[in-house]
């Protein structure tokens, strides 16, 4: 854990934080909001005593509630994995801004995380299913799809409303089994 | 009688039109962007279809080239066909039964792909793993580097049109994969990485097979380089092929041999130390060309840190237990854990949530493989079709990574 490296980012980031600095083994969790995520990149891309150059993982998380985009960075400034969490992404709008003017590989992570939660990002040039075929309209690692040896226990009885939806807008909303303790 | 008169293919009414053109399926709809840009010929230009059956695609994977005459305006791969869900599968399994689920990944180099989300496991439950057990993890893994990059080397040679090189790198893997089979028990898909330590102790079959190959494999490995790394004919077709510069390759989030071909010292078992490689003494080799000869020499210059680590492992190995004491079931508190490992392709990572009970909230899986899929489309336009397979190969990836 790198106390000072948490200071830092408390200082350069002040009210864009959305909760507070956590630590735990050898990672530093930020929360942001989901419109601040281009501004915070780019602070932590290019400013000099940040200069988190190397961006180690993209991933959407259904939380059951709502959506998270949570980011892995890598930088020589701190021995600390810097998580960055975007939050509170609504289920019925899941909305958030593309990184891929800083990292051009994120899209296909974007991709991926379109393909998977629905989740939208905004100014990416290629957003479309990467591993399902193009007609498939539902989004598998959403909380509220269950695997087909549950499906009779869903509330669709074996049909599962989020396929009649052709935009994650426009999906019906389903019970969620299981929601996140902790997030 | 007449013959019934069929319509000439040369008659333009009955051209295609442009948006069911396609040679293996009509053109989908354009939805973005960058489909709008691929799919829209201009003159002289036509679409060719590589895969999902073509031999030297390293798995099934389906490219659509773009091509103007021989040359590759652009393309476009098409994935998903070994795609399994496994992320979705983790959710519905306990912590244990994940790690069988996930050595398929990446089949090459299945060690690597326990490695990361067993490190992450034990971050949320907070175990100590002992050190016997990380030096044997050390160990295999190392082992398991050696044989991927062979196979990578023998590959590489047959996507160029050398046969020689894979019966020679075989030979390695076959004695490497027999020495690991002696200790894990299988020779593909190892499954031997436990929570909280490894599953069995050295034992003397793996030890006295391991001293035998070590005594000859300096020698045996520089031999079967020496094949490629001193073949003109090999030399003058992997050079300045698929050039790819530093900020590139930073921008498009490559990992492993292909960043570090390009001038970025970046190796995570020294950028971010974990298990026991911070009292081990090896190089992070770097070379700054960027091209696919510099990516091939650079997993040779690998292979030789490898070795090195593996014989400091046989002096410095110590006593001890292999398994931390675990209850059975095990429940993590609520949180959160990340955890990357320098495989032979890249970074492996993984985030798990746990949200208290015996199955992962949420288990993402980063293979490296799916971002060096991703350089592919950078690097081929402007080189020839011939090149599309000897640039990926240079990139090395496995499909069962790329599509999970």
């Amino acid at each position: 854990m790198d106390r000072a490296f948490r200071a830092l980012v408390e200082r350069t980031f002040g009210d864009l934080l959305t909760g507070p600095v956590r630590q735990r083994n050898d990672e530093t969790e930020m929360r942001i909001r989901p419109g601040d995520v281009p501004q915070v990149m780019r602070t932590l891309h290019d400013d000099p005593r940040l200069r988190f150059e190397y961006l180690g993982d993209l991933a959407g998380v259904d939380t059951g509630t709502d959506f998270q985009v949570v980011y892995h960075l890598w930088s020589v400034v701190t021995p600390d994995w810097l998580r960055v969490v975007a939050d509170g992404i609504p289920r019925d709008q899941p909305r958030i801004p593309s990184i891929t003017f800083l990292w051009k590989g994120a899209e296909w992570m974007e991709r991926e995380a379109y393909d998977m939660f629905g989740l939208v990002f905004e100014g990416n040039r290629d957003l479309r299913r990467i591993y399902l075929p193009d007609d498939f309209v539902s989004f598998p690692l959403r909380k509220d799809f269950h695997l087909p040896d549950d499906a009779s226990r869903s509330p669709g009885g074996g049909v599962r409303p989020m396929e009649d939806a052709a935009t994650p807008a426009d999906a019906a909303a389903t019970t969620v089994r299981r929601t996140a303790k902790s997030r | 009688m007449t013959a019934p008169t069929r319509p000439s293919l040369d008659d333009p009414s009955l051209t295609i039109p442009l948006e069911h053109a396609g040679i293996f399926e009509p053109i989908p709809l354009a939805r973005t962007e960058r489909q709008q840009e691929f799919y829209g010929l201009r003159d002289g230009e036509m679409l060719l279809n590589m895969g999902p059956q073509h031999p030297s695609t390293h798995g099934v994977l389906r490219v659509v080239l773009k091509i103007s005459g021989e040359q590759v305006v652009d393309l476009d791969p098409v994935l998903g066909y070994l795609h399994r869900g496994v992320e979705k599968i983790a959710e519905n399994s306990d912590f244990h039964h994940i790690i069988s689920q996930l050595d398929p990944l990446e089949y090459i180099s299945s060690l690597f792909c326990e490695w990361s989300p067993v490190m992450s496991f034990e971050k949320l439950l907070d175990v100590q793993v002992p050190r016997r057990a990380e030096y044997i993890r050390v160990l295999t893994g190392e082992l398991n580097r050696i044989a991927s990059h062979m196979l990578f080397m023998g590959w590489y040679a047959l996507d160029l049109g050398g046969i020689t090189p894979i019966l020679w790198s075989f030979a390695e893997r076959d004695e490497i994969v027999e020495i690991l089979a002696a200790i894990t028990g299988a020779k593909l898909l190892f499954n031997y990485f436990r929570i909280g330590g490894v599953n069995g102790d050295l034992n003397h079959e793996f030890m006295s097979r391991l001293g035998d190959w070590m005594s000859r494999a300096g020698a045996q490995l520089e031999a079967g380089m020496g094949l490629l790394n001193e073949n003109e004919i090999f030399v003058r077709r992997a050079r300045g092929l698929g050039v790819l510069d530093r900020e590139t390759a930073l921008r498009m989030c490559a990992t492993g041999p292909n960043l570090r071909a390009s001038g970025v010292p970046f190796d995570i078992r020294r950028a971010h130390p974990y298990s026991v490689y911070p009292e081990l003494e090896f190089e992070v080799p770097t070379r700054r060309e960027g091209d696919s000869l510099a990516r091939y020499l650079l997993r040779m210059d690998e292979v030789r840190q490898s070795l090195r680590i593996i014989d400091q492992c046989l002096h410095q190995m110590p006593d001890g237990p292999v398994m931390a004491r675990l209850p059975r079931l095990l429940r993590p508190r609520p949180g959160r854990a990340y955890s990357a490992v320098e495989g032979p392709r890249g970074q492996y990572s993984c985030y798990a949530i746990s949200d208290g009970t015996d199955q992962p909230f949420r288990l993402r899986i980063h293979d490296p493989s799916f971002l060096h899929l991703q350089l592919v489309g950078l690097l081929m336009p402007g080189n020839l079709i011939a090149d599309t397979m000897a640039i990926m190969a240079s990139l090395d990836p496995v499909m069962g990574g790329v599509d999970k």
